[in-house]
């Protein structure tokens, strides 16, 4: 089965918001414990309308695991909600 | 239409995203790349798998077989729970990307689509559509991400361009013409053809027929008054030749959802609480296509695989949740015990008009009202923001998923 670990950890993200077909790229983050994770790839961007307001699901990871941070478009928030790492 | 095979310019592509959920999961994980992953609508054991990656698949896993069977052939298998809003997003970026080629464009579910370049501007058909295709490949690459693939089949028609696209998986671009057409099929089984199951090949079989390649030089006589007994036979000799009968609409018919039960050991009263949501889904999907309903049909499954149904027709069309729920409620008395699976669906399906509720005025006025705030708050505030209080504990079990074979709801 795969390992999956849902969380709902506020987080400080540094992102990037340039043109293309990509413009947000989260680039790094910070958990509460103070780890900071290197994003390595940005695997995709989706937006999950809750309502009028739209959250952006960014999966991500850093080689080693990969990761989920949702973005509230509308309270400018940035929540890890999911880790993945036990694939093996 | 005559015995010839169609010899005008290829212009219709076939777009088919490989094993289409478990690539966009590979693409939004990097981790699972390389890895035989299956998609399930919920990590159980005994849940079906709705895709398989091509890992998976080399493995020997296939499509519908339990989760449980396929961990025996391959002990590796990760699983990995559907994201619905997730294939929506990829969707609606191939959709996209289609639509800048034609303005005719047909989605025939969530990971395949057509496009008919024949009414498309002249700079694009000024194109190879050879160079359309893989550029369209590469786009996916850029626009979703780096590790998406589809198959692309182009040829005269719809029929032939799927044929096209289902061959050289993973990644594969064919194009059939009349020049390969005897060599593609002569490749085939008859049941490799789209649209010829168990029961079609069992009439082809009647009269001689065991090849596709036989199947195409029978001649529109047989296959129209022995073989298919109607004008379907004729529709297949001119499919086969390239020529176009397939470029139509349906009108929507019924709509349904089903559920397998979470555990096999749910009293009465938590079977009806679900089957009240599935009530919701259905009135809430049948209103947002501007539909009502006369008929109900409910239907279940038990642990034994016993198949139960029971249906209803009202005079009156009717919309809302309350409605459907009370009408599905009282057919559902007469359900077994022991239950594995239950469904609803909502048949005779007419316009959502307001001069309908012409008799019982008042009630139905008023029921009207109370449905169109409802749909109104769950618009701005999301999914189920509102619902009965009956099914305040059913959300986290039936949660929407993916609707095969249909894109009216993505």
């Amino acid at each position: 089965m795969n390992d999956e670990t849902l969380l709902n950890e506020r987080v400080e993200v540094i992102a990037v918001f340039g043109t293309g077909h990509h413009p947000c790229r989260p680039i790094r983050f910070r958990r509460t414990s103070g780890r900071e994770i290197e994003v390595t790839e940005l695997g995709l961007r989706h937006p999950v309308p809750t309502g009028l307001k739209t959250l952006h699901m960014f999966d991500v990871t850093d080689g080693g695991a990969d990761y989920r941070l949702e973005f509230d478009s509308e309270r400018l928030t940035w929540h890890l909600t999911m880790e993945a790492d036990h694939y093996e | 239409m005559n015995n010839e095979f169609n010899y005008e310019r290829p212009l219709i592509m076939h777009i088919d995203l490989n094993s289409c959920f478990a690539t966009v999961e590979q693409q939004a994980r990097p981790m699972l790349r390389g890895k035989p992953i299956a998609i399930l609508n919920r990590r159980t054991e005994h849940t079906a798998i709705i895709t398989a990656s091509y890992e998976a698949k080399e493995m020997g896993v296939k499509v519908g077989m339990k989760y449980r069977d396929a961990i025996v052939l391959c002990p590796e298998l990760i699983a990995v729970e559907s994201d619905p809003a997730k294939y929506r997003h990829v969707y609606h970026k191939l959709l996209d990307i289609m639509k800048e080629y034609s303005a005719h464009v047909t989605m025939k579910s969530i990971d395949e689509g057509v496009i008919d370049f024949h009414h498309a501007a002249e700079p694009v058909l000024q194109r190879d559509m050879v160079d359309i295709g893989y550029e369209i490949k590469q786009r996916l690459k850029d626009e979703i991400g780096i590790w998406m693939r589809c198959n692309i089949g182009i040829a005269t028609n719809r029929f032939l361009a799927k044929t096209a696209a289902g061959m050289n998986k993973p990644d594969g671009l064919t194009v059939i013409t009349p020049a390969n057409l005897r060599e593609t099929l002569g490749k085939m089984k008859l049941l490799d053809v789209t649209g010829i199951a168990h029961r079609n090949q069992k009439r082809l079989n009647s009269v001689g027929i065991y090849t596709p390649l036989e199947f195409l030089d029978a001649d529109v006589v047989t296959l129209q008054r022995i073989v298919f007994k109607s004008v379907v036979g004729r529709w297949w000799h001119d499919r086969l030749r390239g020529w176009e009968v397939d470029d139509v609409d349906y009108d929507v018919k019924r709509v349904g959802r089903q559920y397998v039960l979470e555990r096999n050991d749910l009293v009465f009263d938590e079977v009806v609480e679900r089957l009240h949501h599935l009530c919701e889904s259905v009135g809430s999907r049948m209103r947002g296509q501007d539909k009502s309903a006369r008929g109900i049909y409910v239907y279940a499954k038990t642990q034994d695989r016993q198949y139960w149904h029971s249906s209803t027709l009202s005079p009156l069309p009717f919309s809302s949740d309350k409605t459907i729920y009370q009408l599905a409620r009282r057919l559902f008395d007469k359900a077994p015990d022991s239950l594995r699976e239950i469904g609803i669906h909502c048949y005779e399906l007419e316009p959502l008009v307001d001069d309908q509720i012409s008799f019982f005025q008042d009630q139905l006025v008023r029921e009207r009202q109370v449905t169109d705030a409802i749909d109104a708050i769950n618009k701005q505030f999301g999914d189920r923001t509102v619902h009965s209080a009956h099914t305040l504990g059913t959300g986290m079990y039936v949660k929407q998923k993916i609707p095969f074979g249909s894109t009216r709801y993505l």
